[in-house]
């Protein structure tokens, strides 16, 4: 009796006699849109790698084998719980049907915050750890929830104010580590490396991962909780589905706003101080941005529509890509960057989901 | 209201000649399942050149179903469709529009930032040759194409107005005008007077008189008996999916119909009037709302108490739904007050509001009362997912929601309601529109809150289910709540309300109780200034009676012109 939505809303699946007919009632699968767009990224992948007159099948062989590598797990897991990071970040407000695009920004708040702490409190580790990340969540999260009065005092959509405030954080951190909290007479923009006590607890002898990366995915556990069992989380995603429904229904989607960002800037912050507290210990300029996390993760939030459930999976899918992007790169000669340029169209082809989405729902109804 | 008004509507409106054209559509033994739900069971169907057909049946019967495999939405499971003697088979609407069909959906299906001509002409856009070929859209060739095809059918429109700003009525005209543009010689109307008040219901009328008249094959959907005898030639009724009943309108009857569509006669539900009414649960004084560019609710001060069902009437358009948005607190006002079983609440927040015991059954039911994405068990969720049994109010479970409570619930309120699904996890948006509407009016009624706003509550609902939810607002009333009704219909209002307000123009320009309240005089009233004075519209009637008092005084001289603007200190949104 109770038939799951998919089954119900899709169309027909019976066997018909016209091939267009049935296309059309394939496409509308839910599933259709994101498994298309991550076979159409390989596709275009492939043509770029004939185009430079290499072999498409050794570089995404290459691809496979370098991030399932065995002796490569500990790193490639710590990519996955980072992409999973910054995934939340970007899921929490996409459950509401909001656009967090200032991952980078909080980020790198996340990651300073834990530094000072971290590098400037002479407390044993069992509460400096804790306070660093606990701080990093903090601050970030605050700056994360700035977008939120922004957009319902002042009309400024969330998507715009998160884009254009994480630059400005960037600039500000990367100040910070050239000057004032620079490392003295290092080359590199730097800060000094981390106190013994205030490094993140290593799990067994392994080299990549940490207790940080338990502390991640049980962010994204404590997610899926609340999403799917609690009022917030029903909100959430009522107001997602259809705002003037929440709104008529009593949700104060202005508070809802403003919690979601806080969430999401402290989940990305939370992943800045899990950086910084791990190997090399410490806040190199631009370190915590260069491996593409934050786009990785919203491509991956994307890809999973906001679901909590779908977010790990997905975050493996652009795991492997960032992780085997370099095997690519030594074994087939394909520049690592292609790896981008794939993500780049799976959420282009998401975003154009999206806008062809909201031209629909554009028609009015009754 | 079943019967009232349809015999003599139908002696006055329907065709002396009894329709005699070949077969323009032939559904033959259509079939249609979704799951384990059998939507249509070998129905046959034969339309005739330039004859109006009627189908008709209960929320769920299947009738949206017929009629998306007739314009190619949906493909049939089994069976066959000709169309002027040929077997089609469409692989999308747009085939079914090149073989001359024309569909108006039961939702509207426009873009709300376009413009009526954009609207028309979408999809089928004359061009203008320019230096970049036929790429641009001839807006002046639409405009005109928009105007003659209007003159032609007499359907008044301004190609230039954005469609987000019209009344029901005239998004309806829209929706019609795009079919004609594209030269539909059949057309298929779902449910197209579901949100029409009565005036535009007759003008529709008459253009659908006119269309097939001209040769047009007309289908028309709809629940309402006094219209299907008072436009139609021909009538199918449909029950669970199979046809039930066959009629040539002259020869039908209101009864027979009833009887073919729900198998039993159905007993008309009215307001008996009893009972005192209690103390006041809304009280709203001087309320002005302004929409940015003119006031569309001017100074309305009206009362309801508990045991007592106010009932608003109005063309759509002049400020009642404005007036609720206010009241529930999703529009801010610009000037008055708003009080709540004694507590002001003009600044308090949606949820303050209903925490103080408001309910609200909205009109727009996909944009504003569901999330048809959602399912129903979620859907009926909303606004009961803070308190028990489906959450907490206090406690250790306060902020938690129980999946399980949450369908049993909804498994509740599917069977009190009969509510045809598949079950509570189906998505509100693949309900029949009757059965979603019935969702919406259980939620809301499940709050048991002092104060119920009702918004077309009967909206796209079967005649058994008005008479069951008519039933339901009066056990509401007679609980000791108080109701605000809201209707296009004032057969609605006159089996229900203790006292009828009418709105005209942003402003309340009529009042009066169940004895003085006439279809005439409510009419007249909604009609606008001339009928505004209830002594000249209570005339006919053989006792004038006296306005109600406990309403403004309708005779006091009026500010308000139809679009007055009252001085106010700004939004307080
Ligand atoms: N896409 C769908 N998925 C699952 N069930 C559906 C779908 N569309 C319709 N149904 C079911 O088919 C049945 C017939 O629905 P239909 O919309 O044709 O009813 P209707 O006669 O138009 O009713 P109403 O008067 O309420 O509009 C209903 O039980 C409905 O729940
Ligand atoms: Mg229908």
């Amino acid at each position: 009796m109770t038939a799951p939505p998919e089954t119900t809303s899709a169309a027909p699946a019976k066997a018909s006699s016209r091939g267009r007919r049935l296309a059309t009632a394939a496409l509308r699968h839910p599933a259709v849109v994101p498994i298309g767009a991550v076979v159409l990224a390989l596709l275009i992948g492939a043509v770029i790698i004939l185009a430079a007159g290499l072999d498409p099948i050794t570089a995404y062989t290459a691809v496979i084998q370098n991030s399932l590598d065995p002796g490569q797990l500990d790193y490639t897991f710590s990519v996955w719980a980072f992409i999973c990071g910054m995934a939340l970040a970007a899921a929490i407000p996409l459950r509401m049907g909001e656009f967090n695009l200032g991952g980078n920004g909080q980020l790198v708040l996340g990651g300073l915050t834990a530094t000072v702490i971290a590098s400037s409190l002479p407390l044993p580790s069992i509460v400096l750890i804790p306070l660093a990340v606990i701080g990093a969540a903090i601050v970030a999260g605050a700056f994360g929830a700035i977008s939120a009065p922004l957009a319902t005092r002042f009309g400024i959509p969330i998507i715009i104010s998160t884009l254009l405030l994480s630059p400005v954080a960037v600039a500000v951190v990367s100040y910070l580590v050239r000057f004032p909290l620079g490392e003295a007479g290092s080359a590199v923009a730097q800060t000094t490396r981390l106190p013994e006590g205030a490094r993140m607890w290593a799990l067994g002898d392994l080299s990549y991962s940490n207790a940080g990366l338990i502390i991640i995915v049980l962010l994204m556990v404590v997610f899926w909780v609340v999403d799917s069992r609690t009022a917030v989380g029903f909100e959430l995603r009522v107001v997602g589905a259809n705002r003037r429904f929440g709104a008529y229904g009593g949700v104060r989607v202005g508070r809802l706003a403003l919690g979601a960002m806080a969430a999401a800037g402290a989940a990305a912050g939370v992943v800045g101080a899990v950086i910084v507290m791990s190997s090399p210990f410490r806040l190199i300029d631009g370190a915590l941005i260069s491996p593409g996390y934050t786009f990785a993760g919203l491509a991956a939030a994307l890809l999973a529509g906001g679901r909590p459930a779908l977010i790990p999976v997905t975050a493996i899918l652009f795991t492997i890509l960032q992780v085997g992007g370099a095997g690519m790169e030594r074994s087939a000669d394909v520049p690592r960057q292609l790896s981008d340029v794939l993500q780049g169209v799976v959420i282009v082809v998401l975003a154009l989901r999206t806008v062809l989405d909201q031209r629909r729902t554009e028609r009015s109804s009754a | 209201m079943v019967s009232r008004a349809s015999d003599d509507a139908a002696d006055a409106a329907r065709p002396p000649a009894p329709a005699e054209g070949e077969a323009a559509v032939e559904l033959i033994g259509i079939g249609k399942r979704f799951g384990s739900v059998v939507a249509n069971d070998g129905v046959d169907l034969v339309l005739r050149r330039g004859t109006v057909h009627a189908v008709m049946g209960e929320n769920g019967a299947g009738k949206s179903t017929l009629m998306s495999m007739l314009f190619g939405l949906l493909e049939p499971d089994s069976g066959e469709i000709r169309v002027e003697g040929r077997p089609v088979r469409f692989a999308g609407p747009l085939d079914a529009i090149a073989a001359g069909l024309g569909m108006v959906h039961q939702h509207f299906r426009l873009f709300d930032t376009m413009s009526v001509a954009d609207n028309v002409v979408y999809g089928a856009e004359p061009r203008r040759r320019g230096l970049f070929g036929k790429a641009f859209v001839d807006r002046r060739a639409a405009d005109a194409r928009v105007r003659e095809l209007a003159a032609r059918y007499g359907l008044d429109t301004d190609p230039a107005a954005v469609v987000g700003s019209l009344s029901a009525g005239a998004r309806q005209r829209v929706e019609i005008l795009k079919a004609l543009h594209r030269d539909a010689r059949i057309l298929i109307l779902d449910e197209p007077t579901a949100v029409l008040t009565p005036s535009e219901v007759d003008s529709l009328f008459a253009v659908i008189r006119r269309a097939a008249d001209a040769g047009t094959t007309v289908v028309l959907v709809t629940h309402k008996i006094h219209e299907v005898l008072a436009v139609s030639d021909e009538v199918t009724v449909l029950r669970d999916g199979r046809v039930t009943g066959r009629f040539a309108t002259r020869d039908a009857s209101a009864a027979e119909l009833v009887r073919a569509m729900t198998g039993r006669a159905i007993a008309e539900v009215k307001n008996p009037g009893t009972g005192t009414p209690g103390e006041t649960v809304l009280e709203v004084e001087g309320l002005s709302v302004s929409d940015g560019r003119r006031t569309v609710v001017s100074d309305v001060s009206l009362s309801v108490r508990r045991g007592e069902i106010v009932g608003i009437a109005g063309v759509s358009g002049n400020g009642q739904h404005e007036l609720v948005a206010a009241v529930l607190g999703t529009l801010g006002v610009a000037a008055g007050r708003v009080r709540l079983a004694g507590a002001d609440v003009t600044g308090a927040s949606v949820r303050d509001r209903r925490a103080r015991g408001l309910a609200v059954i909205p009109e727009d039911r996909r944009g504003e009362g569901s999330a048809v994405t959602m399912t129903v068990a979620e859907n009926a969720a909303l606004g009961h997912h803070r308190s028990a049994p489906i959450g907490a109010s206090t406690g250790i479970r306060r902020g938690w929601m129980s999946l399980k409570a949450e369908r049993s619930q909804a498994r509740e309120l599917i069977a009190d309601y009969d509510v045809r699904t598949s079950g509570e996890q189906q998505l509100i948006g693949s309900l029949s529109g009757g059965n979603a509407q019935k969702v919406v009016v259980a939620r809301e009624l499940a709050h048991q809150a002092p104060l119920l706003i009702a918004e077309q509550p009967t909206q796209g609902v079967d005649v058994g289910a008005i008479g069951a939810i008519h039933g339901r607002l009066l056990d509401y009333r007679a609980a000791g709540n108080g109701i605000l009704l809201v209707s296009h219909e004032i057969s609605e209002l006159l089996a229900l309300a203790d006292r009828v307000l009418v709105m005209y123009g942003g402003a309340i320009v009529a009042s009066f109780t169940a004895a003085e309240a006439t279809t005439e005089r409510i009419g007249a009233a909604m009609a606008g200034a001339a009928a505004a004075d209830p002594t000249e519209a209570s005339d006919a009637a053989p006792d004038p009676a006296a306005p109600d008092l406990t309403a403004p005084d309708p005779t006091a001289p009026r500010s308000t012109a139809p679009h007055p603007t009252a001085p106010h200190d700004g939004d307080r949104a």
